[in-house]
């Protein structure tokens, strides 16, 4: 951490209504290829921040209230992938949704991996007896894998996938056929953030005290990949709660207390550490760090959300992909629903080389010239006359807005039975029982 | 020689009237499929119509199309604006807008080349009248 960082922004999370009290962020996610910032709501609502001054750029909804937070972000070139209790999401950076999964051995999930395809593959699991795998480029469930535990955090590093139970150990699961191949118990009572980075896992953790409270425990457990041993905890006497390791020293980390206090340590020589301090009036629940490792995001309890990086310099990510806004329309001549003489081709169409939309149907067949529909006049008469027109409840033995069989009652078929030729006689057959129309 | 001049002259009014109102049989036709499609009640318990999925943003088209507002909020018919949005929506464009929804609370950033499909595969529906499954 440079020596000028500071506070660079803070915005108010958006709440969930228009006249609704904020809600507390239940996930902060840095964008790999656009500087957005993205962020989760306890109703399943995702909104995207742009930029050093979090300026809201799109903002939708993965799954529906019932389901609860968004519990996980993921990101590819295609759009971010959503993780819900229940379902998983996938919709492009503009919104525009991809594919969406709602399976039922989806029940409580919680985190959710890439594997190791690359991002074309995750790996979701939860407080449930199923993981699943989806295919994120055809959006569908490729297998299913049994597990008897359960996960809450999931981390890739470069060659395993490393997942926290609710219980305080970590497993370190192959990413290829998604077995155990180590546990490691970091923390006597419960995992609270975990993260993995190259060689390093990290966590902060709680241990139950005397009093049967939980309390965050002084230190952050650092795990070796590449030697497969626990490496001597990185003292934190504040209580450790939330780390991130830097995604580019890949020794460094960035420890935070709850009231806000940051350590940027060296895994390898802990005793050197930059401290800063965040200010707010309430605890802080999240810390989020960007892939350039050039800004952080933290999240209170007041619904705020803290954007900290040098002022001069800060960015999200290292090859910055602009971000697609909503172009410029060209002048278009303004009309008047009253101005009879100009004609409507005067706006002129787009350059295009497919079939338009307008193009209608051309098989569909359309009787013209029927006689108007009688009205019933007993129907008629329990209805109230207004000089608009009539109205009152409805009686008559139709579905709304009926086609109705004008023909058939103007000429009975008893009175005048005249030959039918065969083609008639098919088709009345082919007529479905009265109340729907005829097929075509 | 007076006849012949007449008469080609009535063929150029002709085209000129022709010219003008080529386009009208085009945007009812496309009116047609919106009108069709949008605000069915057979589509109301659809979960691709609700608020988290595909279909939703048709909703919000039809009224960045024709619900525009002026900055105090009052209706703003413009007629120019209606009908560029619809030929571009005929001819599916690459050019992305803004569609809000009523609370405020979603903002997605559509082309036009979405929209249009989305409308054809609506329409799509309706055409196998399978909407009820």
């Amino acid at each position: 951490m440079d020596g000028d960082w500071d506070e660079v922004a803070r915005i108010p999370f958006p709440p969930p209504g228009l006249r609704a009290l904020p809600t507390p962020v239940t996930r902060l996610a840095f964008d790999v290829t656009q500087e957005l910032l993205w962020t989760g709501n306890e109703y399943g609502r995702v909104t995207s921040f742009y930029g050093a001054k979090l300026q809201q750029y799109t903002s939708f909804k993965a799954h529906t209230s019932q389901d609860g937070g968004v519990l996980q972000i993921l990101f590819n070139d295609k759009g971010v992938i959503v993780l819900g209790a229940r379902s998983v999401h996938m919709r492009t950076r503009r919104g525009i949704p991809l594919w969406s999964i709602r399976h039922d051995d989806m029940k409580e999930l919680r985190c959710m991996s890439f594997t190791s395809k690359g991002t074309s593959e995750i790996l979701v699991a939860g407080e449930q007896e199923k993981m699943l795998v989806i295919d994120t480029v055809k959006g569908e469930v490729t297998k299913q894998v049994s597990t008897e535990h359960k996960y809450k955090i999931m981390r890739r590093s470069s060659r395993n996938i490393c997942a926290a139970t609710p219980s305080g150990s970590v497993h370190i699961i192959d990413s290829i056929n998604f077995q155990v191949l180590k546990i490691w118990t970091a923390h006597t009572a419960a995992i609270n953030d975990m993260d993995a980075q190259h060689d390093f896992i990290v966590t902060c953790g709680y241990s139950l005290r005397q009093q049967g409270n939980y309390m965050p425990d002084p230190f952050v457990n650092v795990f070796d990949l590449k030697n497969m041993t626990s490496m001597s905890p990185i003292p934190f006497p504040a209580g450790a709660a939330y780390v991130r390791m830097h995604p580019r020293m890949s020794t460094t980390s960035i420890v935070m207390s709850q009231i806000g206090q940051m350590h940027v340590v060296d895994l390898m020589n802990p005793n050197t550490s930059n401290v800063r301090q965040a200010n707010s009036l309430s605890y802080f629940s999240m810390i989020e760090i960007a892939p350039s490792g050039e800004a952080v995001a933290l999240a209170d309890g007041d619904c705020s959300i803290h954007l900290w990086g040098s002022p001069t310099k800060i960015h999200f990510t290292e090859f910055m992909r602009p971000v697609e806004t909503a172009d410029t329309v060209a002048a278009v001549p303004r009309l008047d629903f009253d101005s009879w003489d100009t004609p409507l081709s005067s706006v002129g169409m787009p350059y295009y080389r497919e079939v338009l939309l307008s193009a209608w149907p051309g098989n569909m067949i359309t009787e013209i010239g029927l006689p108007p529909v009688k009205i019933d006049p007993q129907i008629l008469a329990t209805l109230q006359e207004r000089d608009w027109g009539f109205y009152g409840k409805n009686t008559r033995q139709v579905r709304r807005n009926q086609v109705e069989d004008v023909r058939g009652n103007e000429s009975p078929q008893s009175t005048l039975k005249h030959p039918k030729f065969l083609s008639e006689r098919a088709r009345e057959l082919a007529k479905s029982p009265a109340g729907t129309p005829a097929p075509e | 020689d007076d006849v012949f001049v007449s008469s080609t002259n009535a063929y150029d009014e002709a085209m000129n009237h022709l010219g003008r109102e080529l386009e009208n049989g085009r945007l009812v036709r496309l009116l047609a499929k919106l009108g069709t499609i949008n605000e069915r009640p057979e589509f109301d318990g659809d979960p691709n119509w609700s608020e988290t999925e595909h279909r939703y943003t048709l909703k919000l088209f039809r009224d960045y199309v024709f619900h525009q507002v002026d900055a105090q909020g009052n209706p703003v018919l413009d007629l120019g604006h209606i009908i560029s949005c619809l030929n571009k929506l005929d001819a599916g464009t690459e050019e992305k807008i803004y569609l809000t929804s009523r609370d405020h609370q979603s903002t997605f950033l559509v082309t036009y080349r979405e929209l249009k499909k989305q409308i054809h595969s609506a329409f799509g529906d309706l055409q196998k009248g399978n909407t009820k499954q």
